[in-house]
């Protein structure tokens, strides 16, 4: 299947990337932003796909070269035709304090996706609004509860646990305002 | 101290002075320990890449902080803390004890 790079969406390049980098036997579970663009069909658009994997740096080098990915700076890796960055943050895979051990499998034309289940995807962004006081992840934990079924009483257990009640109780404000 | 775990003593030197300061940026960090400013840099973008600092703009500086979402923080902080305990009074007065609260322009330091 041709690639057009300058076209392709964020969940057919995940896509792609998980299957390529799966096919050379490495695995790699897709995080942040890129999940709410996905959950959130496109309400938000984030520009970076963050994949986490255990293995090394080194190994991905060819295996992206060959898609026209070169790495830039650190652990980003960039292709001049296409608008997304793709980087792979340092593991493990956590929420706070937790780690993150179930994934969503998700089937598309391009291939499988490992990612954050949406419930674990609106715990990651609540997660920075309470570290960070970050207003965008707010906004985009609503967009992925809203277009998803997340158990909100889990969520509020969790969030009493990370210190971030107050901060959850303006999340569910938010969560039943006007859209 | 922590120098064999962490690999060497610049790395250290940065932890204990985010443990101590709560956040710090690569010139103010080379001054207070002599040591160049490349050196720092390096070793907080390994730490980044670690995903155990991040970094803000302020202003025309990058500063960095301890990143509250590494999930080994807390145990990697009380380790800083304790071992911190062994450091000599002298290294702890020349290093870690800067005035932190604040100062009107124009008083003397």
């Amino acid at each position: 299947m041709k690639i057009e790079w300058k076209k392709i969406t964020i969940r057919d390049l995940a896509a792609v990337i998980s299957d390529v980098l799966r096919k050379n036997g490495i695995e790699v579970t897709l995080v942040g932003g890129a999940c709410v663009s996905i959950y959130a069909k496109n309400k938000y658009i984030s520009y970076d796909l963050d994949f986490i994997t255990k293995s090394s740096l080194k190994e991905l080098v060819p295996i992206l070269g060959e898609l026209g990915f070169k790495r830039k700076d650190g652990r980003l890796f960039e292709n001049p035709e296409c608008k997304f960055l793709i980087d792979f943050p340092a593991p493990p895979i956590a929420i706070g304090n937790e780690p993150v051990l179930e994934f969503k499998s998700l089937r598309t034309k391009r291939g499988i996706i490992i990612l954050l289940t949406p419930a674990d995807c609106v715990k990651d962004r609540l997660a920075a609004y309470f570290f960070w006081g970050d207003r965008q992840a707010l906004e985009q934990a609503v967009l992925v509860t809203r277009s998803n079924r997340v158990n909100l009483t889990k969520i509020r257990k969790w969030a009493e646990k990370e210190g971030g009640i107050e901060k959850f109780k303006i999340f569910q404000k938010k969560l039943v305002a006007k859209a | 101290m922590l120098e064999a775990l962490l690999g060497n003593a610049t790395i250290e030197k940065i932890l204990f002075f985010l443990e101590t300061y709560g956040q710090g940026y690569p010139k103010g960090i080379s001054r207070t320990f002599n040591i160049s400013v490349n050196g720092i840099q390096q070793q907080f973008r390994r730490l980044e890449n670690g995903g155990i600092v991040v970094s803000f703009l302020e202003g025309k500086t990058r500063l960095y902080k301890f990143n509250p979402r590494y999930p080994f923080l807390k145990e990697l902080r009380a380790m800083l803390a304790r071992a911190m305990e062994f450091l000599s009074k002298k290294e702890m007065a020349q290093y870690y004890r800067k005035r932190t609260r604040p100062r009107k322009p124009g008083k003397p330091l």
